[in-house]
């Protein structure tokens, strides 16, 4: 009650982030009321850039699913979808989206769309998780429109070329279908474009994580889970890189002034597994006022596709899709771990348990025990929910991030 | 001048009267209600009719920081932890029973948390389970030592849930089985709750409310790792180590 508050530092890039947003979803909204354009929803890891080159415009139902969560609606939209017989347990994004859809809301409304823009085609990847097959499913089932999916492996402790070259005949797979939907015959040079312009934004994102390996970081992961949204939506287009430039140069001139994100950063960390979406602007102040700064995460790392290459589009696509953390084993996960804990001076990692999104939740194999042990960097595990809040014990989370926090200094 | 830690836990709030060198001068626990202020306000009413006190107040707990007062707030856990290694002055493992949350705390030789946990999200293994299952019995809580003393059979109780749990318990009187052996096994299911939060290394100490008031719970922990103690007053140890990690501070 007596402290005084601290809040992180704003960045100036959030107006170019909004207009470069604003556009994304103008252009989907012209296409859904003129027809000027096929629409083709995608997963957030499936393979956008091969649909942006056919001249779809793409949507992605998780930026959604976030969008709801973040907007704190998803307790209302969660108990439609249970309704209908869709399990509590199950992804919430999915939930949340599909709860919303059937009550024919979305705060996409009060940018002037009449609903989520219809599809003209569905395409997948289970590289995150098998789930979103039944998610698109039920929209191919409403809409009657074609669904399409690559079905990866999962668990990949090697990427095998048995592995790479399924998986780049399945995106091969897709054109058949693409051209009939989108009127629009394959061109593997507009493909070859699409996946370089994705190349340089997964590279200029990653550029963009890294400036957080400077002491103080000018960048946490709050700010990141919300300038991600142009590598998630927009990756393969030329929007989205020249969105990174922007904040990358901001970032760097704050590094060169040795701006920080945190007022007074004395500890880092790293997040593992979902963003609490409900809890976003909570939790930034409340990491600011223990002088920490979540450095890096295993969510915003997961849109760095920097093995993309131009100059062999299907087998790189492949490949980049695959080698996803979300796609490997858990040795290989712990070694990606281990890198990151060095590369960004960690001092403590938390590792969020997502009820509903077990694919993405690495501390339920012995993972977590296993790196503390390896690397004596201590964890703290805190049990909650990427959109349903009724998952999250918020006052047992404080307390115990906060006792987390003592454990570091002390330690210090 | 005296210095007063608060607990303000979710069903008890737990003051102590500290002097300038740390040591207890008195205690009080009063229940905590919907009033955080109301229930510290007793507790300094009660340590300033005998005692002048000294502000800011350290406070841990749920209502840690709704108190109108000057307050220096402090986690529960390294509050605990604290308390602990002041007494015992040595590497252990900590489980606290309360009535919201279970803990489990390790703290090394040295006296710093190395590793803690908090129960998941369910209630099971906390005092809320306890009054949850002792209003669906229509037993006070105060009568189940007597009832569990006379246990001659070791139920187990499996669920997770409280509500689950409540439904196996019925399952188990529906099958005949006696009022004394399910309130053992409900012990036993708290024990068990405890047992899995971590692997439990050096001697295992047992704290909060919840043992305090059923001293059996100790009895059924030594069964399952003998080199297991539960100091006495374990309920106030958190208030008491708010005021002990701020006391070198203060002092310079």
């Amino acid at each position: 009650m007596n402290d005084i508050k601290k809040e992180p530092a704003k960045l100036n890039s959030v107006n170019d982030l909004r207009k470069t947003m604003d556009g994304y979803f103008g252009r989907l909204n012209e296409a859904s009321l003129t027809g000027n354009k096929k629409i083709a929803w995608c997963t957030s890891v499936g393979p956008a850039e091969i649909l942006y080159s056919m001249g779809f415009e793409v949507y992605f139902p998780e930026n959604h699913g976030a969008m709801l969560g973040a907007s704190k609606m998803a307790d209302k939209y969660i108990p439609v979808a249970v309704a209908h017989g869709y399990s509590p347990d199950i992804c919430s994004y999915l939930t949340t989206d599909i709860g919303a859809f059937l009550l024919n809301e979305t705060p996409l409304q009060k940018s002037g769309f009449k609903s989520v823009p219809k599809p003209d085609i569905l395409v997948y990847n289970t590289n995150q998780c098998k789930e979103v097959n039944d998610w698109f499913s039920f929209y191919a089932r409403h809409f009657n429109v074609p669904i399409l999916g690559i079905h990866t492996p999962l668990s990949l402790k090697e990427l095998t070329p048995t592995i790479i070259n399924n998986i780049a005949e399945q995106f091969k797979e897709l054109i058949p279908e693409l051209e009939k939907v989108s009127d629009q015959k394959f061109d593997i040079d507009k493909f070859r474009e699409t996946v370089r312009l994705s190349h340089e934004g997964c590279v200029l994102w990653r550029k963009i994580l890294e400036t957080a390996k400077h002491k103080p970081s000018p960048i946490n992961f709050f700010d990141s889970v919300i300038h991600m949204g142009p590598i998630v939506v927009m990756r393969g287009t030329q929007y989205a890189v020249d969105y990174y430039k922007i904040l990358l140069a901001e970032l760097e001139e704050k590094i060169k002034n040795n701006n920080s994100s945190i007022p007074n950063e004395q500890f880092r960390i790293y997040w593992d597994g979902m963003p609490l979406w409900y809890k976003l602007s909570s939790m930034s102040k409340l990491f600011a006022n223990l002088d920490t700064c979540i450095v890096a995460s295993t969510y915003c790392n997961s849109w760095i596709f920097d093995s993309l290459d131009p100059a062999d589009p299907f087998m790189s696509s492949a490949y980049a899709y695959c080698a996803l953390f979300i796609v490997r084993a858990d040795d290989e996960k712990e070694k990606v771990l281990e890198n990151l804990i060095n590369d960004f001076s960690i001092d403590g990692i938390i590792y969020h348990d997502s009820k509903t999104c077990p694919r993405n939740s690495n501390n339920r194999f012995g993972l977590q025990t296993r790196l503390a042990v390896k690397t004596k960097i201590p964890y703290l595990e805190i049990n909650g929910d990427l959109c349903d809040s009724r998952c999250y014990s918020e006052e047992q989370s404080i307390i115990a991030i906060e006792t987390f926090i003592d454990q570091l200094a002390a330690n210090a | 001048m005296h210095k007063v830690g608060i607990d303000l836990g979710s069903s008890y709030t737990k003051g102590v009267l500290v002097d300038t060198e740390g040591k207890i001068i008195d205690s009080y626990v009063v229940k905590t209600g919907f009033d955080f202020n109301k229930a510290s306000q007793k507790i300094i009413d009660k340590f300033s009719e005998s005692h002048k006190i000294e502000y800011p107040v350290y406070t841990c707990g749920y209502g840690r920081e709704q108190l109108d007062l000057p307050t220096v707030t402090n986690s529960e856990i390294t509050a605990l932890a604290k308390a602990i290694y002041t007494m015992y002055k040595k590497n252990c493992s900590i489980i606290d029973i309360g009535g919201q949350d279970t803990k489990y705390v390790k703290i090394t030789e040295a006296g710093i948390v190395e590793k803690f946990k908090v129960n998941r999200k369910c209630a099971a293994g906390t005092g809320s389970f306890l009054e949850e299952i002792a209003f669906r019995m229509d037993v006070p809580p105060s009568e189940f030592k007597e009832y569990a003393e006379q246990a001659t059979d070791n139920i187990k109780i499996n669920s997770y849930c409280t509500v689950f749990a409540v439904s196996e318990i019925i399952g188990l009187i529906k099958n005949g089985n006696k009022l004394p052996n399910i309130i053992h096994g409900i012990y036993n299911s708290i024990v068990d709750r405890c047992m899995e939060m971590s692997l439990i290394e050096h001697t295992l100490i047992i704290t909060g409310g919840i043992p305090a008031n059923h001293p059996m719970i100790l009895t059924l922990f030594k069964k399952r790792y003998e080199d297991c103690v539960s100091p006495d007053q374990s309920q106030i140890l958190a208030a008491w180590g708010c005021v002990l990690l701020n006391l070198n501070k203060t002092k310079s």
